[in-house]
């Protein structure tokens, strides 16, 4: 049975994917009423520069995930100034698995995300400073280590400062030691505080 | 001995709470995101579940509706999470949360409440 519904599947795929393919033809089927015509609409907007606003839109409304996961993709692939603003406004939805799909998009655009980086790690939020750290765990840029070392000198929430060390751990380098003995201080009544940047330091001695 | 699972995707924080339920004398398995943490529901038994909520895949919410949806034995779970706002606390409880903390969790703070959805009382 799993078969047949697979063969139905593939079926529709393929019927939705003769439509018009045209630019303004593709943003009008991202509401289409079918989640595989929207699937195909989005994956294949990545050929339509100017598209960013209507999957924005669209992802805003959009409820099924498989459809927000290739809007999101799209979204990366274009990767021009809009885009970028759309994932950082989703920074700061309530939907948590929106907001991690939000992070996972925007840890591929390295070149793109580095010119925000320092107003998002100084956002009024601190769940979008948290999210905004979340991003350099794997964003390949040189500058990772001195966004974290920035932050835990002078980040005042605990558990912001806390991811911060977390990747530490992980990337940081003597250059960061210094930052990592002084965030032990100024937080010297948080016991985790204390454990992570013990283990980061530990990390650090032994690399 | 009592089981607990930790679903958190940070490793530093895993091993953190890791160090503090071995040493107060429970076993610890840990899972790094909600369907790492559901995998393990379905082969073991646990007594208690900590969940965090920001975690890639499935999050600590999907993870606990999804748990307490599903005909296995039930444990209680506390979330544990650096958002402090209340819709989140309301939303941790529907999913299916005994218990919400923010982090970080000091480690007496920890284990009084851990002792407390396990049933040891005398804590």
């Amino acid at each position: 049975m799993p078969f047949v519904k697979q063969q139905q599947s593939e079926t529709i795929g393929q019927d939705e994917r003769k439509r018009v393919r045209d630019c303004a033809s593709l943003e009008l089927q991202l509401s289409d009423q079918n989640p595989t015509a929207r699937r195909w609409a989005a994956r294949d907007l990545a050929s339509c520069p100017e598209s960013s606003a209507a999957l924005v839109e669209q992802l805003q409304q959009e409820s099924d995930s498989s459809v927000r996961e290739i809007i999101l993709t799209t979204l990366t692939q274009l990767g021009d100034e809009l885009a970028v603003a759309s994932l950082v406004d989703l920074l700061r939805s309530e939907d948590v698995a929106l907001r991690n799909e939000a992070i996972e998009a925007m840890k591929l655009l390295p070149d793109e995300v580095a010119p925000i980086m320092g107003n998002l790690l100084k956002d009024p939020d601190p769940d979008v400073r948290i999210s905004a750290v979340n991003i350099l765990e794997s964003l390949r840029h040189p500058h990772v280590e001195t966004w974290l070392k920035e932050v835990i000198e002078q980040d005042a929430h605990v558990n912001v400062c806390a991811t911060a060390v977390d990747l530490l751990g992980e990337v940081g380098t003597v250059y960061s030691r210094e930052a990592l003995e002084n965030l032990k201080i100024r937080f010297s009544n948080e016991p985790y505080i204390s454990f992570a940047t013990d283990l980061a330091l530990k990390r650090i001695r032994l690399a | 001995m009592k089981r607990i699972l930790i679903v958190d995707d940070a490793a530093t924080v895993r091993l953190y709470h890791r160090m503090i339920l071995e040493e107060a004398g429970y076993q610890v398995v840990e899972a790094i995101n909600g369907i790492e943490a559901m995998e393990k529901s379905l082969q073991e038994s646990f007594d208690l579940y900590i969940v965090d909520i920001n975690m890639p895949k499935q999050d600590g919410y999907g993870f606990l509706s999804d748990l307490r949806g599903r005909d296995l034995p039930q444990a209680p779970a506390l979330m544990i999470s650096t958002e402090a706002a209340a819709n989140d606390r309301k939303r941790a409880y529907i999913a299916g949360a005994n218990l919400y903390l923010v982090k970080p969790v000091k480690p007496t703070e920890l284990l009084t409440h851990c002792r407390l959805l396990l049933g040891e009382a005398h804590a």
